[in-house]
């Protein structure tokens, strides 16, 4: 039965005799996050999601990181943190370009709950119809109890047919049937626009399903 | 007649309390329908402690009695396990992710070192010991290159009947009547002790795979299994594991997870892998294509 046998695990401890101290070994792991091998940037990552002084720039580096399994380490721990400079320093990237992007930063804000309620009446106020649509991806992953509430307000007021169809589209797919007095009003403020007419069509004739 | 007394319930909020604690700790999530197991198994905890009311026992939690600390993480863990348990997913570690290792390894010279195995959770070690046996009966090259498991487990007491080796017959249900001659040595009143050689081949240890501290002490394996654990953790927590899986695996390994989760659902780091016997999950190797 010999060849299976019992190897040493390779154990790595980045605190040894010789190694720098805590102080020291900061602006080295910063330097970390921009290095030119992947794997070293994610190891950096990770070394320093229990370094608070960090914290600023593992939010800048999202952005700006093109490896995905990078991008994921940074996200990951970002999502753990509930914090209100995660959110004001992602909320941005929900309008890049890079699908990839947006999705993982609406994950983050999804995950930091709180801190996402906190920001999310101002985004709904935002004259910038976009910023309006966008919050709606967010609220759609959203796990809080203001969700159907924000959801209705911006189906019965919001100006906007593109904002009020995609607020259309997340409140039946979380509510169901519960929602077709809200949505059928949303046919009567828009009368004429036949997207919010395919929408609202879609909506009522959706199966219902258990609530998310 | 017996009647037993009812587990008097936890108030909601000591709940909540102890339920967020275990969850910072091990990053396993009890939802509300588990409140029954979770009540029962803290009242026994309470009880063995000799704590008066909730409140003390989770006070010698907080300042630090890592040892209650422990044993609570034990009672709650589920170590349910036999040996053989989805062996379709042995079939595929042998008749295609071991080719695949190999092929990997011809090309990129790394001719040396053990193939390597992670078996989390390892719980009481019928699967660790059970991709030993299938490795020893079944694949080719066994005789020429040396394999080397580590299985770990968050739970010490699993841990410790791990390396005992002693298995009753619910455990046993699925081993053939050879393999079981040739594996292990009768124990005594329907139990069956793993062979030595078998036993030592295995290394056995504590890992928190929530912990990144702790997996990052375990990089370049080219297999991890991972199966039926990440269903009792929430979405933060299974993402921070499958990033601690993704940081044991050299570029190139695979991972498999048990018939109901899908990494594909949990995090878009891994590129998943068709085979005949189901799928695993592969750490893509830089500049390769996906």
């Amino acid at each position: 039965m010999s060849p299976l046998r019992k190897s040493p695990v390779d154990v790595v401890d980045g605190t040894g005799p010789d190694e720098p101290g805590r102080d020291e070994l900061l602006p080295v792991l910063l330097a970390g996050l921009v290095d030119g091998d992947p794997e070293r940037r994610r190891r950096a990552v990770l070394a320093l999601s229990d370094e608070p002084a960090a914290l600023p720039h593992l939010i800048d580096r999202v952005g700006s990181e093109s490896d995905p399994a990078v991008r994921e380490a940074l996200c990951a721990h970002l999502a753990r943190l509930d914090d209100p400079a995660v959110v004001d320093g992602l909320a941005g990237l929900l309008a890049s370009d890079d699908a990839g992007l947006r999705i993982a930063a609406a994950g983050v804000l999804q995950q930091n709950r709180t801190a996402t309620e906190a920001r999310v009446p101002g985004w709904l106020a935002d004259a910038d119809r976009d910023v309006r649509i966008l919050t709606v991806m967010v609220l759609a992953g959203l796990r809080s109890p203001h969700v159907e509430r924000w959801l209705t307000d911006l189906v019965e007021h919001d100006p906007d047919p593109n904002v009020t169809a995609s607020a259309i589209d997340e409140l039946a797919a979380l509510v169901g049937s519960s929602c077709h007095a809200v949505v059928l009003s949303a046919r009567a403020r828009f009368p004429d626009d036949p997207f919010i007419d395919f929408v609202v069509t879609r909506a009522m004739a959706a199966p219902d399903r258990e609530p998310r | 007649m017996t009647v037993r007394a009812a587990t008097p319930a936890l108030r909601d909020a000591d709940f909540v309390l102890l339920r967020d604690y275990v969850y910072r700790r091990t990053g396993i999530m009890f939802t509300d329908n588990k409140r029954y197991f979770v009540d029962k198994r803290v009242h026994a905890m309470m009880a063995a402690f000799g704590a008066a009311d909730f409140a003390s026992y989770f006070s010698a939690l907080r300042l630090g009695d890592e040892s209650l600390v422990q044993q609570l993480v034990n009672e709650l863990t589920v170590n349910e396990t036999y040996f053989l348990r989805e062996d379709y997913q042995f079939d595929g570690l042998i008749r295609s992710v071991l080719p695949r290792v190999m092929a990997d390894r011809a090309v990129t010279g790394r001719t040396e070192g053990p193939v390597r195995i992670l078996s989390l959770p390892s719980s009481t070690g019928e699967e660790p010991y059970s991709i030993a046996i299938r490795l020893l009966e079944e694949w080719p090259l066994i005789d020429r290159v040396d394999v080397s498991i580590v299985a770990g487990d968050i739970d010490t007491r699993v841990l410790a009947a791990a390396m005992a080796g002693v298995y009753g017959a619910r455990s046993l249900q699925r081993m053939p009547q050879a393999l079981l001659r040739r594996y292990f040595e009768p124990a005594g009143h329907d139990s069956y002790r793993i062979v030595d050689d078998l036993r030592d081949a295995v290394d056995f240890r504590k890992i928190n795979i929530c912990d990144i501290a702790n997996m990052q002490a375990y990089r370049e394996f080219d297999v991890v299994f991972c199966r039926n654990l990440l269903i009792y953790f929430d979405e933060v927590s299974c993402r921070t594991a499958a990033e601690n899986i993704f940081g044991a695996l050299r570029p190139g390994g695979f991972v498999f997870l048990g018939h109901s989760e899908s990494m594909s659902r949990i995090s878009p780091i891994f590129t998943p892998q068709r085979f005949p016997e189901g799928i695993a999950y592969q750490r893509p190797i830089p500049g390769a294509r996906r």
